[in-house]
């Protein structure tokens, strides 16, 4: 049926944005690691988001979009130096590299992926109300 | 909800089994019979989600809310048609001869 079909894009942004949530998790919780397996401080992740058809077809296949999680990507921007000769992970000059995280853009993000939820769950809510209208037609 | 066809025989039976008798409406009675069969796969499958999110199998919340809406939607259809199809039948049987 076709009124699940806003459901379905809807259910996939929801997915998706639940990834951004756990990856701005995980930079929060890392902000100051500067231990990794991979060697040296936590680097930022950043999530890439792609979209994806979903499987209606006809005219809908082309125009009509989900979204998914293409890739979680290491952010490239150098780690920040702070001098701090006490720091076990100090340098010969002791400064310490600490994660490129930056708090403020993290929570700014998880503000975003909040609000871009409650926004798809709004469309959810929406779809089924329209349905549900269209069964009172019959009333 | 284990199943909707154990909830439906009591109440659908009368009319379809009229119609497809009198008017040999096969068409409808196969059209009844996937409409229902709709409605029960959903109910199985919001069932399912439920199930594999209580053991932990599935972590989306969103898709098992989704799957649920879902077969209330389908099931408040089916309710509808079922309403219609009495209403339908009703009006016939109080027609004089």
């Amino acid at each position: 049926m076709d009124i699940f079909g806003s459901m379905k894009i809807s259910s996939s942004a929801l997915a998706a944005q639940r990834s951004r949530l756990n990856v701005v998790s995980s930079n929060l919780a890392n902000a100051e690691t500067t231990r990794t397996p991979e060697g040296g401080p936590y680097r930022k992740r950043d999530v890439i988001f792609r979209s994806a058809p979903m499987g209606f077809d006809g005219v809908l296949e082309q125009a009509v979009q989900g979204v998914e999680v293409a890739e979680i990507r290491t952010n490239p921007s150098p780690p920040k130096l702070v001098h701090d000769p006490s720091h076990p992970d100090a340098d010969a000059q002791g400064n310490v590299a600490l994660p490129n995280i930056n708090l403020l853009e993290e929570m700014v993000d998880l503000t975003s992926a909040s609000r871009s939820y409650d926004a798809n769950v709004t469309v959810i809510k929406s779809a089924k109300r329209m349905a549900l209208k269209a069964l009172e037609i019959g009333k | 909800m284990k199943g909707i066809n154990q909830i439906v025989p009591p109440s659908m039976p009368p009319a379809p089994a009229k119609v497809s008798a009198q008017e040999g409406g096969k068409g409808f009675m196969e059209f009844l019979e996937q409409a229902v069969g709709e409605v029960n796969r959903s109910q199985m499958d919001s069932d399912r989600a439920i199930e594999q999110l209580q053991s932990g199998q599935s972590k989306n919340l969103h898709e098992v809310m989704i799957s649920m809406e879902e077969a209330d939607i389908s099931l408040r259809l089916m309710v509808q048609m079922r309403n219609k199809l009495m209403d339908s039948y009703q009006e016939i049987m109080r027609m004089q001869v």
